[in-house]
């Protein structure tokens, strides 16, 4: 393609695209943000406000924690489809182990609650656990495994409800986890600061950290560093699970009821999304989990915009699918540009 | 060197060496590679493997340090069973490896790569700064010239070379494993190896080293092992053994000649290049040119840029800026159907990535890059009936046995995958000729076959330009030598002047006047 | 990719040029030989033990009238299996073939409506619908291809990115509502019609499938985009132009996907935004299935068609026997994963 043009105005032409290129690459996602949140303050006087931010926020921590995840596994040079899948699932079951706890217990709140929690997150690393295990032990690959569970968690989720919500749970677990706020902040806001916290050390300072850069990055030199590779992908997976699952229950509580609707294809989409954009190579071994948090803000920001401009919200899946495909050809671009070895 | 970067136990003071390996085979699906291979390396030793590729060096190595276990066999190692081996097992026992393959991950820094899979850590969290300071220590202790925080892809192969030989030497080493560790480094890089090697050796690390580089193994080596096809054949002195007896015991036959006498008769110039400069910056402002009916040789060190210029020419290596220019018409388009229409052909060092499409037939193979001809297909339609009739006589003449053309490529050996690129260059008309590597991965068989061919088609006119980093090929086969070094072409030899010992010097030249530049 | 690994570490062709070498390799060719064997029949005795399974379970499976309604049903997903394996042997696969299915669906209904609907001549409300969706996947297509080939971008994220849009596109231009009005004409051209008996979906499954065989069997393309699937970097080398012939294979793929659409608006008699729903998903599935290999240059036709028939004997013989939707999206799940262990079962020991 290349070698179309002209060999000789070739270097004029190349230093003019590494300018673009350099530009694009160090501020795209500073650029858009900054373009979008302007533009929409200045058309919305209601962008700004305090309920529309907080409410931008809430639903940023959501999509921030489900990319951490998914930005691990992608790391590890995978892919997690099934992430949206389980936050339905995660939601049913945390509903239905809530209710069923506290309708058979009866006493402290708190149990039922605890129950509830515990199963949710469990289905979620249950599933985790069932993809890391045929991504590590059959050796397939991630993407297909992860679209059959993705396929698989929904139907359970219907099956278990019938597509209708799930209600009976402590009213206690939605004042505390859904609607509580701190310092006008609501809860999940914290969790997920948590969350990105924990994996920014994870991804640092930790030999997990490392063994997933390092099988991502080569997987064959990582086998004769002695790395063992099966724990630390199945890690990969079990803790996208069970982010996907913190999700389901954070948004189970703020609904009030477990139903089978919740994340769906829409985030799993968003969620791989944020980690491409977040500068997530899909070559694996590169990728930091803060990018993709930005990542997550600024898309939740884009949608949020989109809403109070009034641009249909059927139109918005385009954006979203023109600036994935963007940010990977960008990233595919540079990657050209830089030297081999 | 202090004693923390090498063993700290002295070896052992037994009669058996360090390493004893009795009738390893290892077995491959379809394929043999290790055949009842014994073999002992002693403490404070240098032990040279040597042998074609293919002989099952490799293999050898990568059973020593724990990559795959033998098939069968016994594994001793400093007077202890080795059973279910694993390389980090491996390293904690003292076996380091320096494979030819880096073991490097290239998104990771020097430094992680160094600790990788012996990280030092608490309770799973890293301990970046003790690790950072062992780094310093031991690339100090090294004299290697490595920045510890610089990412590995972010290096030349030189230096990728140096930090896959540091973190060899992190930890306790006891038998060290060099495969072709100078294939990329220049005299100066080289000197430095040897001094370490000896240094090590005098502390008792025993030391296995591949190799088929005459020079080195008369510098080095204590004793030499010869292998061939999977099998142990010989054991033998390095101090009594000749050249001759080396070379015949690895081909197990008296070559007379390996490579033909060749008539140049230098006409035209086919292809000129021009200041060329490739965009991965592996060329930097090369001026070259192949003449018809001679053969114009690249010789260099691994990772120099000598592929990456044919490459270039080719297309399939993008350009930066420069021209090249084809019987004196300037080319403005370079990819390689352009230049298979322009009757150039490049043959790719690695068939099994870049050449062949193992699990596709012969036949389909070798009419590949001729599929745009009238002879192959009607408006897009194949004429398998012509297709057959042309593709198999090709093969006859190669000698293609069993002369099936149905048969799937991946089924073959190394020396009938190359007479497959050979046919393919047989299935369309082309005149100018680019061998990348030619004999690597072939037995000396093949090789003649390989190099009869390469005359043949010189001594029809046609234009061959030779890039090896096998200097006895190079010397051997072309009529003038390029030299390059870091992307540069470093000398032009002809006639008298083209011997290994000038292009050697050239490479230390080069190396001056960069540092003067 | 297990192949280019093998070589480039010089562990199993360690051997290469032995003399004897070739009589290992010539007993493994044996072995796969065998292999071969199972690997064609496997599918057809499981397809037969599913209809004699589902026979035992309800009588109605067996009918001429249910077999032939089988047969029908398989057409459509045949087709989009046939679209997806043609991607999938480039080592590609296409995610937004369901929503091109809808955004087809929708904007052939738009365009029949557009030229006066049922009153208008009914060839050229034909054309008008055939011209528009075509063109539609077409541009889908070309998106993909030139996203992939020329951007470099991987197939993933390339057809996640256009499946988007085409979800976005089918419910802007729709309304996300369903387009109703769909002629006569349409629906007998597409749906209702037959020839020689046989209805039209599974007339132009057979035709559209032996084309398809010819093309990828007998033509300088259907040989390149096998070579490409098989080792894309030798096929460069050899000069096939890889980045043009890949865009080709997306917009075949969208090509046969938008003749499936048509088909299924015609029987549903109206556009539908969400007509294309799980039908990646179930395409992908029924060419794995089959036997299409993720690892490129491996499959064909009948993959694609047996494993259509696969899933569609299942999800019929589930919808006789009264097994709930929710679980047959489980099936459906586990099937998906089945199949990609198998391939890499075939992989192994090949």
């Amino acid at each position: 393609m290349s070698s179309a043009t002209t060999l000789s105005t070739r270097s004029g032409h190349a230093s003019s695209q590494e300018m673009l290129h350099l530009v694009l690459r160090i501020g795209l996602l500073p650029i858009l943000m900054a373009i979008v949140i302007i533009g929409t303050s200045l058309l919305s006087p209601y962008f700004l406000g305090w309920m529309n931010v907080v409410n931008i926020l809430r639903m940023a921590s959501f999509l921030a924690i489900i990319a951490c995840g998914q930005a691990l596994v992608i790391i590890a040079g995978g892919f997690d489809l099934s992430v949206g899948a389980v936050v339905a699932l995660a939601s049913v079951v945390t509903a239905k182990a809530m209710a069923a706890a506290s309708a058979a217990i009866g006493g402290p709140e708190i149990v039922a609650i605890a129950i509830g929690i515990a199963a949710g997150l469990g289905s979620g690393i249950a599933v985790g656990l069932f993809n890391g295990l045929c991504v590590s032990m059959l050796k397939v690959s991630g993407f297909v495994v992860t679209l059959g569970t993705m396929s698989a968690a929904a139907g359970i989720g219907l099956l278990l409800t019938n597509g209708i919500p799930v209600y009976g749970m402590p009213n206690s677990f939605v004042q505390a986890i859904g609607r509580s706020q701190f310092l006008g902040f609501p809860l999940a806001i914290y969790i997920a600061l948590a969350v990105i916290l924990a994996m920014v050390f994870v991804q640092r300072r930790t030999l997990f950290g490392r063994y997933v850069y390092a099988i991502g990055g080569n997987q064959e030199a990582a086998v004769v560093s002695g790395v063992s590779i099966r724990p630390h992908l199945v890690g990969t997976y079990v803790v996208s699970g069970g982010l996907a699952a913190l999700v389901g229950i954070l948004l189970t509580a703020l609904v009030g009821s477990g139903q089978a609707s919740l994340g769906g294809d829409a985030m799993m989409l968003q969620s791989i999304a944020a980690a491409v954009i977040g500068g997530v190579s899909l070559r694996g071994g590169i990728g930091r989990v803060e990018v993709v948090a930005v990542a997550a803000l600024f898309l939740t920001i884009l949608g949020n915009a989109l809403n109070l401009l009034h641009i249909d919200s059927r139109i918005q899946p385009i954006f979203l699918g023109l600036i994935m495909v963007l940010a990977v050809a960008l990233d595919e671009f540079s990657r050209r540009r830089t030297a081999r070895v | 060197m202090t004693a923390a970067a090498i063993s700290q136990t002295t070896p052992p003071q037994t009669a058996e060496p360090l390493l004893v390996l009795s009738g390893v085979t290892k077995e491959f699906p379809g394929v043999l590679a290790l055949d009842g291979v014994d073999l002992d390396v002693r403490a404070g030793e240098l032990h040279v493997l040597f042998g074609e590729n293919g002989a099952g060096k490799s293999t050898l190595i990568n059973v020593i340090s724990g990559t795959f276990p033998p098939t069968s066999g016994t594994f001793r190692f400093a007077g202890e069973e080795m059973q279910g081996l694993t390389p980090s097992a491996a390293r904690a026992v003292g076996i380091s490896p320096v494979f030819q393959e880096f073991s490097l991950v290239p998104s990771l820094t020097v430094e992680e790569n160094l600790f990788l899979g012996r990280e030092k850590s608490a309770a799973g969290v890293l301990d970046a700064s003790g690790m950072r300071r062992r780094a310093r220590e031991l690339i100090a202790e090294l004299g290697f010239d490595l920045d510890p925080k610089a990412r590995v892809d972010r290096l030349d192969r030189a230096h990728q070379q140096m930090a896959e030989i540091a973190k060899a030497l992190l930890g306790n080493v006891r038998l060290l494993i060099l495969d072709e560790p100078t294939a990329s480094l220049t005299e100066r890089e080289t000197g430095r190896l040897f001094e370490l090697i000896a240094k090590l050796k005098s502390d008792g690390v025993g030391i296995i080293y591949v190799s088929h580089r005459m020079r080195e193994i008369r510098a080095l080596a204590d004793r030499v092992t010869v292998l061939r096809d999977g099998r142990h054949i010989k054991t033998l002195d390095a101090a009594t053994v000749t050249d001759g007896e080396l070379v015949e015991l690895m081909t197990g036959r008296k070559i007379d000649v390996l490579f033909p006498a060749i008539t140049h008769k230098p006409a035209e110039t086919a292809i000129a290049v021009e200041n060329l400069s490739t965009a991965d910056g592996l060329v930097k402002g090369v001026d070259f040119f192949a003449r018809a009916g001679e053969i114009t040789g690249i010789a260099g060190l691994v990772g120099c840029g000598k592929s990456e210029l044919v490459r270039a020419i080719y297309g399939i290596a993008p350009i930066a800026s420069g021209t090249v220019t084809l019987r004196g018409e300037p080319l403005h388009r370079l990819d390689p159907r352009t230049s298979l229409r322009s009757g150039i052909a490049y043959f790719p060092a690695n068939r099994g990535v870049e050449g062949l499409a193992l699990s596709r037939p012969i036949r389909e193979n070798v009419s590949m890059a001729a599929l745009d001809l009238d002879r192959y297909q009607r408006r897009g339609i194949i004429r398998r009936a012509a297709e057959r009739a042309l593709i198999g006589p090709i093969m006859e003449t190669l000698k293609l046995r069993p002369p099936n053309i149905e048969r799937p490529v991946g089924n073959l050996s190394g020396g009938n995958r190359q007479k497959v690129m050979l046919g393919r260059a047989m299935a369309r008309d082309l005149d100018i000729f680019l061998f990348d590597e030619p004999s690597v991965g072939i037995d000396v068989g093949a090789k003649v076959e390989v190099y009869e061919f390469i005359k043949r088609l010189v001594e029809q006119g046609a234009a061959v330009v030779v890039v090896s980093s096998e200097l006895p090929e190079v010397l051997a086969l072309s009529n003038r030598l390029y030299v390059m070094h870091h992307g540069r072409i470093a000398a032009l030899l002809e006639g008298p002047a083209k011997t290994e010992q000038n292009v050697l010097s050239s490479f230390f030249e080069e190396e001056a006047r960069e540092k003067a530049a | 990719m297990s192949d280019a690994n093998l070589t480039a570490t010089g562990k199993a062709p360690g051997l290469e040029g032995k003399a004897g070498g070739e009589r290992p390799s010539a007993r493994a060719s044996g072995l796969s030989f065998g292999n071969t064997w199972l690997r064609k029949l496997a599918l057809p005795i499981a397809l037969v033990a599913l209809l004699g399974g589902f026979a035992l379970a309800d009588d109605r499976i067996l009918t001429s009238y249910n077999l032939l309604n089988i047969a029908q049903q398989a057409s459509y997903l045949a087709l989009f299996a046939m679209a997806q394996m043609v991607v999938i042997l480039t080592r590609g696969f296409d995610l937004s073939l369901g929503p091109t299915v809808s955004m087809v669906s929708v904007g052939a209904a738009l365009a029949m409506m557009g030229m006066g609907g049922g009153e208008a001549n009914g060839l050229v409300v034909v054309a008008a619908a055939i011209l528009a969706g075509f063109a539609l996947a077409v541009a889908c297509g070309l998106f993909n291809g030139v996203v992939v080939a020329l951007l470099g971008v991987s197939p993933l994220v390339a057809t996640l990115g256009s499946m988007n849009i085409a979800i976005g596109v089918a419910t802007t231009i729709s309304d996300g509502r369903p387009v109703q009005g769909v002629p006569a004409t349409f629906s007998q051209t597409f749906y209702t019609g037959s020839i020689l008996g046989l209805p039209i979906a599974i007339v132009i499954a057979i035709v559209v499938g032996g084309a398809l065989a010819f093309v990828l069997s007998r033509t300088v393309f259907g040989r390149s985009l096998y070579i490409i699937g098989t080792n894309p970097q030798a096929a460069a080398v050899a000069g096939i132009p890889v980045k043009r012939l890949l865009v080709l294979a997306y917009i075949l793929c969208s090509a046969l996907a938008a003749l499936g659409a048509l088909m299924m608006t015609a029987r549903t008699g109206s556009g539908e935004p969400n007509l294309g729903g799980t039908l990646s998903l179930q395409s992908i599935a029924a060419a794995v299935v089959g036997g299409t290999s993720l690892a490129g240059g491996r499959g064909g036709v009948a993959t694609a068609v047996l494993g259509a028939l696969f899933i569609t004997i299942l999800s019929n013989g589930m919808n006789l026997t009264r097994i709930d939707g929710y679980v047959q999206m489980i099936v459906l799940g586990a099937i998906v994963i089945l199949g990609v262990v198998l391939d890499r079962l075939r992989l192994d020991t090949r």
